[in-house]
């Protein structure tokens, strides 16, 4: 095992794409903190948790933050490069034990995304000191929870990458679910929700993941404006599982194809 | 030594590997030769787990999955152009290196060894194939394996470098390694190996060394000049021989020995100008093996053009008889 992870280590560092994706995500994250920090410097509740949150976490009440959307290209670069390059087969001739070699890609992948974020959210926090004057209290409700929602959301986006490329074996394929299915897909279903005669969707909505997985980093209760129903979400750990559920089933189908297919 | 027995692998009903059993001696080359798609990528990506499919293929007694830090074993290289395109030559085996604990010195070594020391920190994105064929050499090098198995490593090489390729394969082969080599071109074969395996359409042709794939796949002929070329051909015909008369004059003897040929000149007291045996190629003895097992046959064009152009309403379905290519059994 300690092979395979030396072997995945050596793999994401020599690639050029690792190291531009981490930095275009700890930069793009950084610039979202330096416009609502400066935005908010005069504000009564500079130091609120909504506030606080949104610059450590580059605008997670209310978009998807860049940090977890580029670990998730590292994580769907960690296998969908193998096959779009041909490398699994020298891979599979070092590592043969196929399960062995997608644990330690997991393992690297998410091992990345903790740094990639942790990283993400010191840089965010320095940013915030210099106009926060002082520092914030992280330990209380509910940024306790969500700055911790935070890093787990983002390694789930990384595996679920990794999923999605492990199942299609397809760059293009896996970009596209990851991308079209949050912003797209899961926005017009709420959307319609919103319809009274499409109201049976309102229950629905809780579930679908990356809605879900929102909530792990939510600061507080989701708004979709005053007309929009009770969509009844459930607590912040809940709906994360409903997301890790999703990353898990993708995983797992993938897992099995990967041991059942030709290399 | 490689040993593999029941070989086999289907797609839906297409059997592209059908029951091959042989073994791999070391200190010998041994070729793997069949025409495109006889099915020899597949046998390799079988032997070395890739594929799933029937059969078992042990390495010194041992199957690939049960073999720790395999690199070490056997060096394996499938396809040319198996790296990333940016991640430098000398970090694509840094990273198989790390895989299988073998110390990153040996993979400098392995790239003096191939020729590629001055391009090691350049990526592989603009390599030639030849340089693409180097780097896969090395990689399987990388640990230095006992056992070598190499898909077609000469596609792509100059002449020099097809040379340079024979001699690192027969050095490897004499230091007692097992080397086993795929190629399409028989030129590439009579230059490299010692031994053959010979497939068409997944199935085993032949099996042994190069000379008696030659003997077994190719009648001798002998070469006779004589001024009396006429009576003599009726002579070799009552003896039971083949003969052709060349274009110019001379005359192509198939079914007789050379002294048979001597022996029955001296009694008839024919002149002889040249009496010469013909070595038959292994380009003859692959042709003659592997004619009837083609993957795709190309017709004759004159053949496919004539009836549907000349006279479109002749027989429209004259060839549906033998549309089964090649028709092998």
């Amino acid at each position: 095992m300690t092979d395979a992870l030396r072997f995945e280590w050596v793999r994401i560092r020599t690639l050029r794409s690792t190291y531009w994706l981490i930095g275009l995500a700890i930069v793009l994250s950084a610039a979202v903190a330096l416009i609502i920090a400066i935005a908010t410097r005069d504000d009564a509740d500079a130091l609120g948790a909504v506030t606080v949150g949104n610059i450590l976490t580059g605008g997670g009440s209310f978009a998807i933050p860049f940090v977890p959307i580029f670990v998730a290209i590292i994580g769907v670069f960690s296998i969908g490069h193998e096959y779009r390059h041909g490398t699994i087969q020298p891979t599979l001739m070092a590592i043969p034990q196929r399960s062995r070699l997608l644990i330690a890609k997991i393992l690297v992948v998410a091992a990345t995304a903790v740094l990639a974020v942790a990283l993400s959210i010191a840089v965010n926090y320095l940013i915030g000191l210099l106009f926060w004057g002082e520092a914030p209290s992280l330990t209380e409700d509910p940024l306790n929870q969500a700055l911790p929602g935070y890093v787990v959301y983002t390694v789930l986006y990384a595996v679920l990458g990794f999923a999605l490329a492990l199942l299609f074996r397809s760059l293009p394929a896996a970009l596209v679910i990851l991308l079209v299915f949050p912003l797209i897909v899961e926005g017009l279903i709420t959307g319609l929700s919103n319809i009274p005669a499409l109201d049976w969707l309102v229950p629905v909505v809780k579930f679908l993941p990356f809605t879900a997985g929102g909530l792990l980093l939510a600061m507080e209760e989701p708004d979709f404006g005053p007309e929009a129903p009770d969509y009844d979400f459930l607590s912040r750990w809940t709906s994360g599982g409903i997301f890790a559920l999703f990353a898990a089933i993708i995983l797992a189908v993938g897992w099995w194809l990967f041991q059942k297919r030709d290399a | 030594m490689i040993t593999s027995q029941g070989l086999r692998k289907r797609y839906g009903d297409k059997v592209a590997v059908d029951d091959l059993s042989f073994e791999v001696r070391p200190g010998v080359v041994t070729g793997f030769l069949g025409p495109n798609g006889a099915g020899k990528s597949t046998t390799m990506r079988l032997m070395l787990d890739l594929d799933h499919g029937r059969g078992e293929t042990r390495f010194d007694g041992k199957r690939f999955r049960d073999i720790r830090d395999p690199m070490r074993e056997i060096g394996a290289v499938l396809e040319a152009k198996a790296f990333h395109p940016t991640r430098k030559a000398r970090n694509h085996l840094r990273m198989l290196a790390a895989a299988n604990r073998i110390p990153t010195p040996r993979v400098d070594e392995v790239l003096d060894l191939v020729g590629l020391a001055e391009v090691k920190k350049k990526k592989p994105k603009g390599f030639s194939m030849g340089m693409a064929q180097r780097l896969g050499l090395a990689q399987a090098m990388l640990g230095d394996p006992k056992t070598l198995i190499l898909d077609e490593p000469a596609n792509g090489l100059d002449p020099h470098g097809i040379h340079w390729l024979r001699d690192v394969l027969k050095s490897l082969a004499g230091q007692g390694r097992t080397v086993f080599v795929s190629s399409h071109l028989l030129a590439e074969m009579a230059l490299m190996a010692d031994e053959l395996v010979v497939i068409g359409r997944g199935r085993m042709i032949d099996y042994g060394s190069v000379d008696s794939f030659v003997r077994k796949f190719t009648q001798a002929t002998v070469l006779v000049r004589t001024p009396s070329a006429d009576t003599f051909a009726e002579t070799l015909r009552r003896e039971g021989a083949d003969v052709e008369s060349q274009p110019d004059g001379a005359l192509m003897v198939a079914g007789a020995e050379t002294s048979a040929i001597g022996e029955l000149a001296h009694r008839d007291d024919v002149v002889l100008h040249e009496l010469a045996p013909q070595s038959a190629s292994l380009e003859q003895a692959f042709m003659s093996a592997t004619g009837e097992s083609e993957e795709f046959v190309a017709h004759d064009v004159a053949e496919v053009l004539s009836p549907s152009t000349t006279s479109p309403a002749a027989t429209p379905d004259v060839r549906t008889g033998d549309d089964a290519p090649g028709g092998a059994a």
